[in-house]
């Protein structure tokens, strides 16, 4: 208790430190506002659950609850191509850009080299150019290239999963090599030349000391590219060709012809896919406070 | 491995000890260090500058110098850790200036320990063996036998983070040792110890060294940690080598001003050369002191305050003695001595500290007392700057 409250005048709702008392609307407000930010966030979320197992044809008409839209989305084979494609494009561009992007990160902050800072300032754009200027960008380029490769050797390429692959693995580089370096850059650069020390030649020192010490960072990096590929619809639109469509590309098309339930049970598949992948970068990021690094 | 001697070294084996004599555990002939500078048109920096330095076997050798003087980049040069501009480096006679670190016969204790956070002391330790190709066995034998060494006997599967700043010490020294290296190199390993552990840890590095009997090569900013645990000193500043000998060589003999101020107290007189064995101090006291330069120019003169005694003025001179009166004009009691500041009578810019020990018939003397400060002629020494 407070020496400055007046006996008698607290009631049983007065805080304990009556400093605090005339901040108590200004709380209010504060803790409402909370409550106003995560309802915001997470109200549409909701509504989406729900009506993904409602049995009506109609979106916003609620008739009762059943796992149709689920079974139908099972079924549809266009979805499943879509999931599969979009799967395997972000598999195959998250292994691409976690290896090419580690190695960026490695080589900016462990060595020195000409035109160093130039590259610096250049494998960050990505990260900072809007999608649809990015997306406008590679399809520029797939299709002068095809076109040039085509002239010189007379084999035709055309843009499908490869070109939607090379896209990510583009601009998923820079954000892992983000994450690397930042991790990088919190590591004793002794660690190393104590391992060449110990007579570890290059690649050695890299696999016994540098990797195991990083690896929170390249997984971390890893999942933030794997989110991000499995999340990208404008440029996965401009560069994919016929019968290359991914998920959210696929989603995006069918919303043009009117909202279904169908797409409430895809979304909810992306959603469930995307906490699965937070879970699993939180596990990692544990881990690494555990192993003490 | 054949004799390469780096881009502008001397002629090599000059002055190399080869052949016959054994060859020194570490020579540097001419070793360079410059450094790209700052900015755009920086000029290059010179970290070490042409060093020649012989490192014999079984020394424990320290490289002392204030920071930047350049002792840490010669240590990480014979380390591998950088490469000499120009110069030779030599582990045992074999040329190894231009070798990565993992194919020299060297290894290191780094001042942050280095130890390897994600492995346990004992796969800290084994790490250097297993990248030999040292089989199981003999890794584990080895590994147990410098545990026992450095006393970490039961702490084989911490982690780094779960010791001690002083047994983090002790795994970066066993993790060195049980290569069983030609050379040791450690750069200020004590640094980031407390006071009292680092005394310990000085002892026992001194013990540790003398019963592994493998060449250490020290770098410190210490230099009473210096004084106390090496065979030899080389005193570095601005990346030359100012003076190489024993602690007391380099301790009685300073050779120039920096060393003479940089190691332990000292009194720094100028005086005039009247011959090459007669100087005289500015109040005109006559003083013995060897020295080469021309008659009439100016000499500096080092003597450390603890070899000057006091000595009340009506006392008869010891002719053996050179002596300057004054007046004390200040004195600090220190328990064990005492410490007097005292102005010479025919010149107040001329002073001396004396520290006069405190043992029962040594006369005392208060502030403003006329006083003799005299000392031995050989405890004087003439500087080159």
């Amino acid at each position: 208790m407070s020496v400055l409250e007046m006996p008698g005048a607290g009631g049983p709702d007065v805080a304990e430190d009556s400093l605090a008392r005339p901040r108590r609307a200004v709380d209010r407000v504060l803790a409402g506002n909370a409550w106003l930010v995560f309802a915001f966030l997470y109200l549409p979320i909701v509504v989406l659950i729900v009506y993904s197992f409602n049995d009506n044809q109609r979106v916003g008409i609620w008739t009762e609850a059943s796992l149709r839209w689920y079974g139908e989305m099972f079924g549809n084979a266009r979805v499943m191509d879509a999931l599969r494609n979009s799967i395997l494009v972000a598999i195959v561009s998250t292994a691409v850009a976690t290896v090419l992007g580690t190695a960026a990160g490695l080589s900016m902050e462990r060595y020195r080299y000409r035109g160093q800072r130039a590259f610096d300032g250049l494998l960050y754009l990505p990260v900072i150019i809007p999608d649809i200027t990015m997306a406008v960008m590679l399809l520029l380029f797939f299709v002068q290239t095809f076109d040039l490769i085509f002239l010189a050797t007379g084999i035709q390429f055309s843009r499908g999963l490869g070109t939607i692959m090379l896209a990510h693995v583009s601009f998923n580089i820079s954000f892992v090599a983000l994450v690397v370096r930042a991790r990088l850059a919190g590591l004793d650069g002794a660690l190393e030349e104590a391992a060449a020390d110990l007579y570890a030649n290059r690649w050695q020192a890299f696999r016994r000391v540098t990797l195991p010490l990083i690896a929170p960072g390249v997984a971390g990096g890893a999942l933030l590219a794997l989110t991000l590929s499995l999340d990208d619809v404008v440029i996965a639109e401009f560069v994919s060709g016929a019968g290359s469509t991914t998920l959210p590309v696929y989603v995006f098309g069918a919303l043009r012809r009117g909202v279904t339930p169908l797409i409430n049970a895809v979304s909810v598949l992306m959603l469930v896919g995307s906490i699965l992948l937070v879970l699993m970068s939180l596990a990692v990021s544990r881990g690494r406070e555990s192993s003490g690094g | 491995m054949s004799d390469v001697s780096v881009a502008r070294s001397g002629p090599s084996g000059a002055t190399a000890p080869e052949g016959a004599e054994r060859a020194a555990a570490v020579a540097l002939h001419g070793v360079t260090k410059r450094f790209p500078g700052a900015g755009k048109a920086a000029e290059p920096v010179t970290a070490v500058d042409a060093i020649d330095l012989e490192i014999a076997d079984g020394e424990f050798f320290s490289l002392l110098g204030p920071s930047g003087c350049g002792k840490t980049t010669t240590l990480r040069m014979i380390a591998g850790f950088e490469y000499p501009t120009a110069g030779s480096i030599r582990i045992f006679g074999e040329e190894v200036g231009l070798e990565p670190p993992n194919k020299r016969p060297v290894n290191t204790v780094f001042q942050s320990y280095a130890l390897f956070p994600h492995m346990t002391v004992a796969d800290n330790i084994a790490f250097g063996l297993q990248m030999q190709g040292v089989d199981r066995a003999e890794t584990t034998r080895r590994v147990a036998e410098v545990i026992d060494l450095v006393q970490l006997q039961g702490r084989e599967a911490r982690r780094p983070k779960q010791l001690s700043g002083g047994q983090q010490q002790r795994v970066a020294l066993a993790r060195a040792l049980v290569n069983h290296p030609k050379v040791l190199l450690l750069d200020e390993p004590l640094g980031a110890l407390d006071l009292k552990l680092r005394q310990t840890m000085q002892v026992e590095l001194k013990q540790l060294q003398e019963r592994v009997g493998i060449t250490f090569v020290y770098v410190t900013h210490d230099q009473e940690e210096a004084l106390t645990m090496s065979d030899r000193i080389a005193v570095m500043d601005g990346g030359r080598l100012l003076q190489v000998g024993t602690p007391q060589a380099i301790y009685d003999r300073p050779r120039t001003r920096f060393v003479a101020d940089f190691i332990g107290d000292t009194n720094l007189l100028t005086g005039t050369v009247v011959d090459a064995s007669t100087a005289r101090l500015g109040d005109g006291s006559p003083i013995r002191i060897e020295t080469d330069r021309a008659e009439g120019s100016t000499v500096t003169v080092a003597i450390r305050p603890e070899q000057l005694g006091l000595r009340d003025p009506d006392h008869p001179r010891d002719p053996a003695l050179d002596a300057v009166h004054g007046r004390v004009e200040r004195l600090t009691f220190l328990g064990n001595a005492t410490l007097y500041d005292v102005v010479a009578d025919n010149d107040p810019t001329l002073r001396i500290r004396v520290r006069q020990g405190n043992a029962p018939g040594i006369e005392h003397f208060t502030a403003g007392d006329a006083v003799r400060v005299r000392w031995m002629p050989s405890s004087a020494s003439a500087l080159d700057d």
